[in-house]
């Protein structure tokens, strides 16, 4: 026992010295900051090859693949050097980990969609004060922390959208349940929002009821099915299950057509048509919405080159010229709406083919 | 020397007595069930509609995935490891089969017979590395959990498998009714009944439970540990893999995510349901149990709208209410044969 | 010498692959070798080293904790929780460590003193401490962190980070707790054997107590960590990380048995997987195969050396090895 003590307190006491050494040199500028920033901007001129990166939630979801096309489709028509990175993991750390690693390699820009808004914010701030750029599509990060977010659909415009859909689906209206993919994914929060306040107000959703508890699934197709059943049991009335989530909505209308309540309850919401044009061929599901994300992901990557180019700058006002897909021009907060929401029934799925 | 070696295998034969003349599993059992039924009663009383045909089968049709698939743990956790890679055997086996059926169609007849091959080479392999290259199995497996799954989204590249290009008679199967009941929950209740049924009379079976309940007395008594452990391996890869396509028809679109963290769910319908993680003692039949007692809490509390952070709270509080009985069983049978044995000797 | 080589061959095996990852990152990207970029990644591994120097007793002990990700949520939120209500930085840390450390403390004495699975209890305390951290949090998470709450993560020593210092004192710490104390001693015993452990009257169920509660109390460090790197907190924080930590003190060279390991071995594992994975990632290697190359090198670490154990067995002439009838 005796031998313990002394050892015990020699720990203490080099523990208390590093702690002193620590403190007295501690700083809180960042070593080698300054250079960083001077090397990496870029005076504009088409000369050079933009460099952008586009970084999805996480890689291996079809609706991401589908952008990245786009985004690649932008690389050919505008002469940009375009890489696709990502985690296969859909954790906040393992995007913070790609989007640290990527501002080393300089690229002139970064094409984001966070899964944690805030928590890759001091991220992608570090990639701002390097001279990168930053754009965030499909789901933003903070304000501060990029130039300019494209956003698919204002958060009210989906809401909208997909009570049309449910409409569609259900003309008489009837209870609505809602299955999101956690309680931290701020833009599905932000939908339901919406739509309970537009059930609540709107007369044209007046016949629209909702189940306040909304569910999770975490965009796990398993969780989403036994959701839909036990969503179904609980209220024997219930006529439409809406998600945000692309992989929840297509399960839940799964799960629905195997319970043999197809035709009599709904699920509806954000999907890809491939995912969804047999429900929708079969009739069992009249309508299903989205956008086209693989213009999200052409725009999105357009208005990274402009700002690289400097033709823009991010300020309210500028318009992004995405040729084809249209011209664009930014909002308050450097918000680009793309606002092309797109409704899919029996006469228009066979159009798109993603 | 000898006198050692001739006692460890009488009491073994003890041993095997006991846990084979189960009085303390069917204890242990009935305590899953009065958890069931306690459960059931709370939630009847709060929420009539809980105990109607409907919700019932719909309860049914939630665990029977989950029990096929725990049984196949059970058979691994009974030799005191574990596999933690059912999941990605499952994701694995149905992107993949469906995939290459629908690619190429002169498969389609055998898919099943795709998928069982695939069950026992990935369980072969987890078997390999636990078994003969002795690493424990959680480290293992965790090891194939990342691999296989690596496997998957790496042929997968982000595509998706859609409904339409799945079989005609998986699509049915999903959504058929034998006897007012979803054909997946028959199919549970056979797969439990055979996996139990083997557990108990084939040797296969027997040499599970005494290998799992003293390794080190097994090997005395001439039992081969690779070959038992390898054997669990495969019988719970081959049931991942089928109960993946079973899993792949009902989802109908196939990513290369399918059935990721599911590991977790039947780890937990394992536990709650008595198999001692241990191993060397409880039954597929308490697993099953402990995939209802999951299936009926996430149902019961969906009825109860009860918001998703209590859900998860009320979860791990189940698991750890269950563990704790399991204990106090564990130990009341424990110093009960400790007394007889005690008997036994001054006699 | 070369006993000293022996006892400490599974560190210098680590070293050995620290050198040839780097070898192999600086040759994938020409961005590997720049010391400013590498000590910033160094930053992004100290939440995963600080949870792995808590996991390391518990698993020299014999037992697992796999909740800790999901108490690291519980402390990220409840510090920007303060944070946000203005509570000063060093009021909030004695708070959040006690009760981080508490919830350590459950596992522990339902392990203990309940003498329950301990993989079993905290798959259960998992869910439900991952519950707690949502309920905390509510929908949106914490934001406006206060600049104090910051310092750990956005200042500097000389060129260090100061996290990264925070991470390389707590790996000394918890060398020398490991070590040199009494706790240290008793956790290899208890891991090795714990009914001998028992019998020599090692205070078994306290220092179990005590472990899961350094774990719980770490993984709430690891939550200041948190905050103060990315400057917010939700409910989902670090979900699915326990793999990663797992991964590291596994490849440590800490047997899941219990009873072995080192500090030091911990350190360099968490220092391998960073090199690995900041090479990978700066080259743009797609997820997938990070995933598959992690899980390759978790299986190989740990099954080479049996296999040439095996193949010696089998093929060596001359000396063969005692019969593995052990």
């Amino acid at each position: 026992m005796s031998r313990i003590q002394p050892s015990r307190r020699v720990a203490g006491l080099m523990a208390f010295a590093t702690a002193a050494l620590v403190l007295t040199a501690c700083s809180t500028q960042a070593p080698g900051s300054s250079g960083a920033t001077a090397s990496a901007s870029q005076s504009g001129g088409s000369a050079v090859k933009a460099k952008i990166f586009m970084a999805p939630k996480f890689t291996g979801l079809a609706y991401f693949e589908v952008a990245r096309k786009g985004g690649e489709q932008a690389a050919k028509d505008l002469g940009i050097d375009f890489k696709y990175i990502g985690s296969d993991k859909p954790e906040a750390s393992a995007q913070i980990a790609t989007l640290t690693n990527a501002i080393p390699q300089h690229p002139d820009a970064l094409v984001v969609s966070a899964i944690d808004g805030d928590a890759v914010a001091p991220a992608l701030e570090q990639a701002r004060q390097a001279g990168i750029k930053v754009v965030t599509y499909d789901a933003d990060a903070a304000v501060t922390a990029r130039d300019i977010f494209v956003n698919q659909l204002t958060y009210e415009l989906a809401a909208k959208t997909m009570l049309d859909a449910a409409l569609l689906n259900s003309p008489s209206g009837g209870l609505v349940a809602f299955i999101s993919a956690s309680p931290s994914a701020p833009n599905h929060a932000a939908h339901v929002k919406f739509m309970k306040q537009l059930m609540d107000t709107d007369p044209k959703y007046a016949s629209l009821k909702y189940v306040s508890t909304v569910q999770f699934a975490g965009d796990d197709a398993t969780k989403s099915q036994e959701i839909a059943r036990n969503l179904m049991q609980a209220h024997p009335d219930l006529k439409v299950i809406i998600s945000s989530s692309a992989v929840s909505a297509p399960a839940a209308e799964q799960a629905i057509i195997d319970a043999g309540k197809g035709g009599q309850v709904f699920a509806t919401g954000v999907a890809l048509p491939s995912s969804v044009r047999d429900f929708i061929k079969s009739g069992n599901s009249k309508a299903f919405m989205m956008w086209d994300p693989a213009e999200l992901g052409y725009i999105a990557t357009v208005a990274a080159d402009e700002l690289v180019k400097g033709t823009i700058t991010g300020k309210e006002g500028d318009i992004v010229d995405a040729g084809a897909a249209g011209k664009y021009t930014v909002g308050k907060d450097g918000e680009v709406d793309y606002n092309k929401p797109l409704i899919f029934t029996a006469a228009n799925i066979d159009k798109y083919q993603f | 020397m000898t006198a050692s070696v001739q006692t460890v295998p009488e009491r073994l034969k003890e041993r095997l007595q006991i846990s084979g003349g189960s009085a303390a599993l069917r204890i242990r059992f009935m305590g899953v069930l009065a958890f069931q039924a306690l459960l059931m009663v709370v939630f009847t009383a709060l929420v009539p509609r809980f105990i109607g045909w409907g919700n019932v089968q719909s309860i049914l049709f939630t665990a029977a995935i989950l029990a096929m698939v725990a049984a196949g743990q059970t058979l691994v956790v009974l030799t005191g490891n574990l596999d933690l890679s059912v999941g990605s055997i499952m994701g694995l086996s149905a992107y993949v089969v469906y995939d290459l059926a629908s690619q190429a169609p002169v498969l389609k007849p055998y898919v099943v017979l795709v998928a069982i091959i695939f069950g026992v080479v990935l369980g072969a392999i987890n078997g390999f590395l636990v078994a003969v290259l002795e690493i424990p199995s959680i480290v293992a497996t965790l090891g194939t959990l990342s691999v296989y799954r690596g496997f998957v989204s790496f042929y997968a590249h982000a595509r998706e498998v859609s409904v339409g290009e799945l079989p005609q008679w998986a699509r049915h199967l999903a959504s058929a009714n034998w006897l007012g009941v979803s054909a997946y929950v028959w199919l549970a209740v056979a797969l439990v009944l055979l996996v139990g049924f083997a557990l108990r009379t084939l040797p296969w079976g027997r040499k599970i439970y005494a290998y799992g309940s003293n390794p080190r007395a097994a090997y005395y008594y001439g039992l081969s540990s690779r070959r038992i452990v390898i054997g669990a391996y495969i019988g719970a890869g081959v049931i991942a893999a089928l109960v993946g396509l079973l899993l792949g028809a009902q989802v109908g679109n196939i990513n290369s995510l399918l059935a990721d963290g599911i590991e977790l769910q039947v780890l937990a319908a394992v536990v709650i349901g008595g198999v001692s993680i241990w191993g060397g003692s409880g039954t597929v039949y308490g697993a099953a149990m402990g995939a209802i007692v999951l299936a009926t809490i996430n149902n019961g509390l969906v009825l109860l709208g009860v918001q998703e952070f209590y859900r998860l709270i009320f979860q791990g509080a189940a698991i750890v209410a269950a563990v704790a009985v399991d204990a106090l069983v564990q130990r009341r049978v424990q110093s009960a044969t400790n007394r007889r044995a005690i008997m036994e000797v001054t006699s | 010498m070369s006993r000293q080589l022996r006892t400490y061959s599974s560190e210098l095996i680590l070293v050995g692959l620290i050198v040839l990852a780097a070898v192999w990152s600086s040759g994938l990207s020409p961005y590997f070798l720049d010391t400013s970029n590498l000590l910033r990644s160094a930053q992004f591994f100290v939440i995963f080293a600080l949870m792995a120097f808590g996991l390391f007793p518990v698993v020299v002990q014999g037992e697992i904790d796999i909740s800790l990700a999901s108490t690291l949520a519980v402390g990220s939120v409840l510090f920007a929780l303060l944070s946000v209500r203005g509570v000063s930085l060093f009021a909030a840390l004695p708070i959040v460590l006690v009760a981080t450390a508490a919830l350590g403390a459950v596992n522990g004495l339902l392990v203990a003193y309940a003498g329950l699975p301990s993989l079993a209890v905290t798959l259960g305390t998992m869910g439900a401490y991952r519950g707690l951290a949502y309920l905390l949090a509510g929908d949106s998470g914490v934001t406006g962190i206060t600049p104090d709450y910051r310092l750990l993560g956005s200042s500097w020593v000389g060129i260090v980070p100061s996290s990264v210092v925070l991470a390389l004192i707590i790996a000394g710490a918890c060398a020398l707790l490991m070590g040199t104390t009494s706790f240290g001693r008793y956790s290899y015993a208890i891991g090795s054997s714990p009914a001998a452990s028992r019998m020599a009257a090692v205070p078994v169920n306290r220092t179990r107590v005590a472990a899961y509660a350094l774990a719980g109390g770490l993984s709430g460090l690891a939550g200041l960590v948190w905050v103060s790197q990315y400057q917010s907190a939700r409910g989902d924080n670090a979900d699915g990380s326990i793999l990663f930590v797992l991964t590291a003190v596994v490849l440590g060279g800490v047997s899941i048995k219990g009873g072995s390991g080192r500090a030091v071995g911990v350190l360099l594992a968490v220092v391998l997987l960073g090199t690995i994975l900041t090479g990978m990632q700066l080259a743009n290697v797609p997820g997938t195969s990070q995933t598959l190359v992690i899980g390759a090198l978790l299986i190989g670490a740990i099954g080479l050396p049996r296999a040439v154990q095996l193949i010696r067995q089998r093929f060596g002439s001359g000396q063969l090895t005692a019969p593995a009838g052990e």
